[in-house]
């Protein structure tokens, strides 16, 4: 047994920040660690710096003002955030949406979950420490999809393309075929990180058995998307409660037993192969037709009531909660979001690493700062 | 040692395909259609004056409340001997662009199709060096339109494609 | 004591050599500078540098420009001595390094007997001038970084030298020279395989370079040592980074690859002996590109481990091997079968080494459940 009088010297542990301005902190996170040498003690983090009341925004704006500040709150798969909140909208004010609005739509979010995971394997392989290749292999694949998204709304990540009952208008005629060329090129990304990163030994020895978390650890954090589904929980709001069309395709729910760190980057690869074979479906599902309801009105006005949607966004469950007093704009909404949640795990997973492991378990929640502080 | 072979292998690959770069101020990629840069007004080449009758439409709807909009009696009313069948017309016209986000809710709301996204890069190359000259008044929210520059995509709401529908 | 250049007096001689080769150094590390982005560009699927001068040409001369430009900041609580003297420690001896690079036949600065110690006991003078840059500094981040190259430089060290040990012992010499001359017939990389595999990696761990960025590293402390650093000291650390770089590789060439002495001989003049020198270090510097396009980084206990428990003894079997074929004349072939089996040990080991996902997750759950009570 070790007393501190045994010590020859009185040590003090460090205090390190790493943020709000660091590379690896993904935008204005930022943490405080207390280091012993290279060993991280303990982690405070600090949120808040990219609060903008998108909450409370949206109470003072009709239903479709409201989805443009859907899509800055989650800059990085807007079209999930934006599905969320039109969902909420719709089951409020009881719309039925067309089948090819639907289609459409789990296009476009599959899609939009490709971009992001690719934005999370370049991010990731940055934080690794590989220079810059899998970011710019990321962008170039994220470039096609954004084009795609251009082209069909209009914005490169702002879309305002989802409207409550359906689509604002329809697609591009040649949208199947330019589809078609996106995912030839995203299946090429894929197979470049797959050679890139998954077999490489120093990726493997930097990421196996960091950041672990037991699934019952990581149920009671509330961690969802592939972050709870790495430590084998296999929990899909797509297969949970199937919402637009999941049900009606095949596809599988990828989980990982390991709960580290290298469970997570194969979980997110495994669920980009899953969305390309969503999409190839989807495709073959897509039938001319109406975008939105016979019968809709000018304005839109909800009757009272209140609502929870959940949507599987690349982060996890992304939830909206509305209330509506009547009238055409939401009383309340809460929007519950994923990164928030799994950030929570943060300190779990990184007490007792390498400040270096602390920086590739922080990369591996794949934090969406806006989205945290919203 | 052969993850890191495969690894370099890879990037290998990679060097031997040609570079992805855009060579981005001396080559231009075609923007879509669709590509919703600024909101610009419209210029009804016809009667040779703007489509807006200052309707205040857009400016209530907008959700960062950017635009400032007055109105006037349309000094070229058939009804004083003019050409046009507009009774009002626009007299004032403001939109701050550093405050816009573009969402295209004003373009959606205008019931005379008077004001469009500018789709061509004119529209995105606005860097300026103080913030004020972002605020466009009715002359330079309109020139474009007036001279033919741009070509108008205004969205058709909620109708499918009449190919995809046939 | 070799002649004299010019028939001057041999200090004058040395003095005009040094400077001739360190004003070339300069200009060599701006072109590496570019090569380097160039190349890393096309790794990356992008074009590199393109908009200063043809083909970006002049883009290292405007970032020098630029950073001789830029005020020289110091942070009020940094220790002044140390902080502005770090830079010099670290450019100084890699330039010392360039005494007794063989770049032709008999035209270096100096040809010494004893090249390969000193070369070994300059080249890690630098680390010093890294610990004090991230001591002065007083920043944490530069703090821990030089930390971590202190630790590197220790551990990498060893192989390094004991694979340098083999490749003499061999020649029998510690002249660089006669190393590269005694390898007239057949390079030592095909006698020395495993010395020439440990040799990269220790250099690549000596001169920073992915996967042993660990000081540096971008994404954890911010660029280490340098990150308090601005305008024409940071340029100093960049420019011993490059100067290391090309000396390095000119070193590998010399020692593994034959130098100017094979395929052609000392008979082609001295000019195609350069190119020859030349060409096989730009091989090597393409290799150590490629490298930093393709692996992250590795850990620093992972990184020490590996120097210690793997390359460490490798090499030092090596060395007893190569004891063994020289003592008791047996064919040299031996050597290059014995080398073979050693990368694949390494190999082996290196995979076995790197894959302990189990082991590593209990000591994970143990520091975890430490850091709970």
């Amino acid at each position: 047994m070790v007393t501190e009088s045994a010590h020859e010297f009185e040590t003090q542990d460090l205090l390190l920040n790493v943020g709000p301005q660091h590379p690896s902190t993904h935008g204005v996170f930022r943490m405080v660690m207390q280091v012993d040498g290279e060993v991280v003690r303990d982690i405070i983090p600090y949120i808040g710096y990219l609060h903008r009341g998108a909450e409370k925004l949206c109470e003072t704006m009709d239903y479709r003002q409201g989805i443009g500040f859907m899509d800055r709150t989650e800059y990085l798969a807007a079209m999930n955030a934006e599905l969320s909140y039109v969902m909420a909208v719709e089951k409020l004010a009881e719309l039925e949406v067309p089948d090819r609005a639907q289609w459409i739509r789990m296009i476009l979010v599959e899609l939009n979950r490709l971009a992001s995971h690719l934005m999370f394997m370049g991010a990731f392989g940055i934080d690794v420490g590989v220079f810059g290749t899998p970011f710019i292999y990321a962008w170039r694949e994220r470039e096609a999809i954004i084009d795609l998204f251009e082209e069909i709304s209009g914005d490169r990540m702002m879309y305002a393309y989802l409207r409550p009952g359906g689509l604002a208008w329809d697609v591009p005629t040649n949208f199947v075929a330019r589809c078609r060329e996106v995912l030839t090129a995203v299946n090429q990304g894929i197979a470049d990180f797959d050679g890139l990163l998954t077999k490489n030994e120093i990726f493997v020895a930097r990421t196996q058995g960091i950041g672990y978390i037991s699934a019952a650890d990581a149920i009671d954090f509330g961690m969802s998307g592939p972050s709870i589904r790495a430590s084998g929980v296999p929990l899909d709001v797509r297969r949970e409660e199937p919402y637009l069309k999941y049900n009606e395709i095949k596809w599988d729910v990828i989980t990982e037993t390991d709960g580290d760190v290298y469970a997570r980057y194969l979980c997110r690869l495994g669920e980009m192969r899953e969305s390309v074979k969503i999409v190839e479906q989807c495709l073959e599902q897509l039938q001319p037709g109406a975008i939105m309801p016979e019968k809709m009105p000018r304005m839109l006005r909800t009757p009272p009531g209140e609502v929870y949607i959940r949507t599987e966004a690349p982060r996890g469950e992304f939830g909206v909660y509305m209330v509506s007093k009547g009238g055409n704009r939401p009383y309340r909404l809460k929007v519950r979001s994923a990164c928030l949640s799994n950030l929570q795990a943060l300190k779990h997973m990184s007490v007792g690493q390498y400040v270096a492991d602390a920086i590739i378990v922080l990369g591996s929640i794949d934090i969406v700062l806006s989205e945290v502080d919203r | 040692m052969r993850g890191i072979a495969k690894s370099m292998m890879t990037t290998l690959s990679v060097f031997l395909r040609p570079p992805v770069t855009r060579d981005y101020p001396n080559v231009h990629k075609a923007l879509p259609e669709r590509d919703r840069a600024f909101p610009l007004l419209l210029w009804d080449q016809e009667i040779d004056e703007p489509f807006c009758t200052g309707c205040h439409a857009c400016e209530r709807a907008c959700p960062v409340e950017c635009m400032t909009v007055l109105m006037k009696d349309n000094p070229n009313h058939k009804s004083v001997g003019g050409t046009s069948s507009r009774r009002k017309i626009i007299d004032k016209f403001w939109i701050d662009y550093a405050r816009c986000m573009r969402c295209n809710i004003c373009v959606e709301v205008c019931n005379f199709d008077a004001i469009a996204m500018n789709n061509t890069w004119s529209g995105h190359e606005m860097s300026v060096h103080d913030r004020k000259d972002l605020v466009m008044d009715l002359q330079q929210l309109t020139t474009q339109s007036h001279s033919g520059q741009i070509k108008e995509w205004v969205p058709v709401l909620g109708k499918a494609n009449e190919e995809s529908a046939s | 004591m070799p002649e004299g250049l010019f028939g001057l007096n041999p200090w004058l001689d040395g003095l005009i050599r040094l400077l001739l080769i360190v004003g070339l150094m300069t200009v060599v590390a701006m072109g590496l500078i570019y090569i380097e982005r160039k190349v890393l560009g096309r790794f990356h699927a992008r074009v590199g540098p393109q908009r200063t001068g043809p083909f970006g040409l002049l883009q290292s001369v405007a970032d020098a420009l630029k950073l001789i430009g830029k005020e020289d900041l110091r942070p009020r609580n940094a220790d002044p001595w140390t902080f502005e003297f770090g830079p010099y420690m670290v450019f100084i001896p890699i330039f010392m390094g360039f005494v007794v690079q063989p770049f032709m036949a008999g035209f270096g600065v100096r040809v010494l007997d004893l090249g390969i110690l000193y070369f070994v006991a300059v080249s890690s003078v630098s680390i010093v001038g890294w610990v004090m840059a991230g001591w002065g500094s007083d920043n944490r981040y530069a703090m821990i970084g030089g930390m971590r190259a202190a630790a590197q430089a220790i551990s990498y060290e060893l192989p390094f030298v004991l694979s340098l040990l083999s490749v003499s012992m061999l020649a029998g010499t510690l002249n660089i020279n006669e190393i590269v001359l005694a390898q007239w017939q057949v390079p030592n990389i095909v006698w020395q395989p495993l010395a020439f595999v440990i040799f990269f990696i220790a250099a690549l761990a000596e001169l920073n370079r992915p996967p042993f960025d660990i000081p540096v590293g971008e994404s954890e402390v911010v660029g280490g040592p340098f990150v308090e650093y601005s305008g024409i000291r940071w340029s100093m650390f960049f420019l011993g980074e490059y100067a290391s770089l090309f000396i390095m590789s000119v070193l590998i060439s010399a020692l593994f690859l034959g130098g100017y002495e094979w395929p052609f001989g000392t008979q082609l003049g001295i000019g195609f002996q350069l190119l020859l020198t030349v060409v096989k270090a730009a091989i090597l510097i393409f290799l150590i590109i490629w490298v930093r396009a393709s692996v992250p980084r590795l850990r620093i206990d992972q990184l020490m481990g590996y120097a210690w428990k793997i390359l460490l003894p490798l090499s030092l079997v090596q060395v007893l091997v190569n004891g063994f074929v020289l003592v008791y004349h047996l064919p040299l072939p031996v050597l290059t079968v014995a080398g073979v089996g050693g990368i694949v040990l390494l190999s082996w080991l290196t995979e076995r080494a790197i894959r302990k996902p189990r082991a590593a997750r209990a000591s994970a759950i143990a520091l975890q459940s430490e850091a709970a009570s």
